[in-house]
């Protein structure tokens, strides 16, 4: 067939896996069980790593439910690099002798039938640029997925006729708001005046929202290595240095987290000021719910600059966060947000609507506006510490 | 004289999420057609890190956007921020729709029209912002550099141009999830497409440069004025795009379906306190310092 298998496009850090790169895996496991049941096929999860030295990786990658493994092992390949990973992804993902090493009756494949990376920093850029190179469709920072037949009837996909797109993925994104679920398919032209068909249907993953499968070291998977060719030109962009650096954000070290959202609006400027307080009496790190990092209310330049920035946006397209305690003050809990802090210890939410989702995630919900209850909280806080320092 | 550097920045006009300007409706999803719309503030970064460029290198700066007719605000808005020497709308019925795969196809055949692109060279810089904070794809930078045939260096927070050479030097901020953050210092031949990190932030160091900052200000603020027509309007036809693969039959992807995100089963069982009662306030607080094992007295 012209378009088969789910291409997983795996990233790591000196040859440990990125967590996305096995909850992608994970995924595409579950799917692809699903499918192959469904229209009795046989097509396969084949996970795609450039590197160097990622033999090792590749084993660890079947035993998390990759079927087959296409790795590309070079010094040129040992960080990411947009201008020499794309044209060695699309080599692959266009590469009909690989795929007739894990599926050697597979006739006329072309490219692949899906594709996921990851949303992240490297992933969200690569794919743009891979699935460009492949000229198909992309959707960007998924947290559902499915394979349906479904019924379409569109002004300019099928010319307004009734048509049925077999095992289309569907792919759910979360919008802006964090209110709405926007289901985004990518689907041949069938209108004859605009014909064409866009394979692969791929998308990016929001990292921490699927879950790997459970690790089986039995498991089997056919490892193909795969020796690019380089473009001279693309050789020309260098990495002249890397360094790790610690933001200044630090959410994995501090024990507690207090988050603010949109219930700063009565005064912005002076709740901002308290959560800080209450933080700093925590010896907590601040983080924010997605609207804050866009900058809604007018604060100082200072307090904006420092408070309301996206490295601080805990949730879907920031940071998830672990702590043993988590303070959510005037935070409504939209979907992005709940997956960005629902794993943490103890969870506390401060708001003034018992209707809010942050209520089903938390642990204690203190009913009232934060204007009112921080800095009061601040106090009761205080009043014990003469009691705990005498403990000591 | 001849500008030895060609620079382009695509923006977008997107909603004012900022209070009193943005509007909700009783669901909490945005209300397009009473919020206002600006220069996205990811577009603006951009703006910034082009204006740099002139400051810096003397750069011909031109700014293009694809939008209806009203998207000539945010093109007067990136004009104040970057002294633009070049405005370009691209607008037509047959852009709508477009998903950023198409979109990249427009801006492509635009940034074509500008004039650092003339006589077959192509523009030396195109900056793109993050992302927008409607669509947050982050798609169309990368993709148009794809059309466009550029080297992409997404998240960049810092860059140089060494103008003998011809290459740019950038850092790229790379949050490595359950590792690190990493800082890259790469650098590439011209041309480049570079996607401005949202945490960039312009330096002038040296007295020259602060001068030619506050002298091309001034010229972008006498600008203000006439900026309007200063606009350049391409439709379709003038930017001779093939009408398969833009808008939305040049869009792989179509939006399928839009419902709202059913609220999620309560997974924890909230205590609920009554935050004006202060003698429940206490025993959150002492609830608190149970939690984090009394240790953080600071």
């Amino acid at each position: 067939m012209k378009y088969e298998h789910l291409y997983v496009v795996i990233e790591h850090e000196g040859g440990k896996p990125i967590p996305v790169s096995l909850e992608m895996l994970g995924e595409a496991r579950r799917l692809m069980d699903g499918y192959n049941s469904k229209y009795g096929a046989s097509e396969l999860v084949v996970a795609v790593v450039l590197g160097n030295n990622v033999r090792k990786l590749c084993d660890q990658l079947v035993h998390y439910g990759a079927d087959a493994v296409i790795y590309a092992d070079s010094p040129e390949l040992e960080y990411s690099r947009n201008a020499v990973d794309t044209p060695v992804l699309f080599q692959i993902a266009t590469n009909r002798d690989l795929v007739l090493k894990f599926a050697p009756k597979s006739t006329g494949f072309v490219k692949p039938r899906y594709m996921f990376f990851a949303a992240d920093n490297i992933g969200r850029q690569l794919s743009s640029t891979v699935v460009g190179y492949l000229d198909s469709g992309l959707a960007s920072d998924i947290n559902k997925l499915a394979i349906s037949d479904l019924e379409i009837k569109h002004e300019h996909k099928t010319k307004g006729q009734a048509m049925v797109y077999e095992r289309t993925l569907e792919m759910y994104r979360p919008d802006f708001s964090g209110f709405l679920w926007t289901t985004i398919l990518c689907l041949d032209n069938r209108n004859p005046a605009i014909a064409k068909e866009f394979h692969p249907q791929a998308c990016s993953i929001i990292p921490g929202v699927f879950a790997p499968i459970e690790r089986d070291a039995t498991r089997k998977g056919v490892i193909v290595d795969y020796a690019p060719t380089f473009d001279p030109e693309s050789l020309k962009v260098k990495i002249l240095s890397r360094k790790i650096v610690k933001s200044s954000v630090d959410f994995d070290s501090k024990k507690a987290v207090v988050s603010f959202g949109r219930g700063i609006k009565g005064s912005p400027e002076e709740n901002i000021r308290m959560v800080a307080e209450l933080a700093k009496e925590l010896d907590a790190e601040v983080g924010v719910s997605l609207p804050i990092s866009k900058k809604p209310f007018p604060v100082s330049e200072n307090v904006s600059s420092t408070y309301m920035t996206p490295d601080r946006v805990v949730g879907t397209s920031g940071r998830k966060v672990t702590p043993l305690l988590y303070i959510a003050a005037g935070i409504s809990g939209t979907m992005h947000h709940l997956a960005g802090m629902k794993e943490s210890g103890f969870v506390l939410a401060i708001n003034p609507d018992e209707d809010a989702p942050i209520k089903g995630e938390c642990d204690m919900f203190v009913k009232g506006r934060m204007e009112d209850v921080v800095p009061a909280l601040i106090e009761e806080l205080r009043r014990l510490r003469p009691a705990l320092e005498a403990k000591r | 004289m001849m500008p030895d550097l060609y620079v382009a920045v695509i923006i977008k006009l997107e909603p004012d999420f900022s209070e009193g300007n943005v509007s909700y409706n009783a669901d909490g999803t945005l209300n397009r057609a009473e919020t206002k719309s600006i220069l996205g503030p990811h577009s603006a970064i951009a703006c910034q890190a082009a204006f740099l460029a002139k400051v810096k290198y003397g750069a011909r700066v031109a700014v293009g956007t694809m939008g209806p007719p009203n998207a000539d605000i945010a093109l007067a808005q990136a004009q104040q921020v970057c002294d633009a020497d070049e405005l370009h709308l691209y607008s037509d019925r047959a852009f709508a729709g477009a998903d950023t795969w198409a979109t990249a196809e427009t801006l492509r055949a635009g940034i074509a029209k500008m004039e650092g692109s003339s006589s077959g060279r192509s523009m030396d810089i195109v900056f793109s912002g993050h992302r927008a904070s409607d669509g947050e794809t982050g798609q169309t930078g990368p993709q148009t550099a794809v059309k466009l045939g550029s080297t992409f260096l997404g998240n960049v927070i810092d860059y140089d141009v060494d103008m003998q050479r011809r290459v740019v030097r950038a850092f790229r901020l790379i949050t490595l999830q359950g590792f690190y953050d990493v800082v890259e210092e790469v650098e590439a031949p011209l041309p480049v497409f570079i996607a401005i990190d949202p945490t960039y932030k312009a330096s002038f160091n040296t007295v020259s440069q602060r001068l030619a900052f506050e002298k091309y200000q001034k010229q972008a603020m006498g600008k203000a004025a006439t900026v309007k027509q200063q606009i350049k309007v391409f439709n379709a036809q003038q930017l001779g795009t093939d009408p398969k693969l833009v808008g939305l039959p040049g869009s792989p992807t179509i939006v399928y379906r839009v419902e709202k995100i059913p609220k999620a089963k309560a997974s924890r069982m909230a205590q609920v306190v009554d935050g004006s009662d202060r003698r429940q306030l206490a025993q959150v607080a002492a609830k608190i310092h149970e939690v984090l094992g009394g240790m953080v007295i600071k």
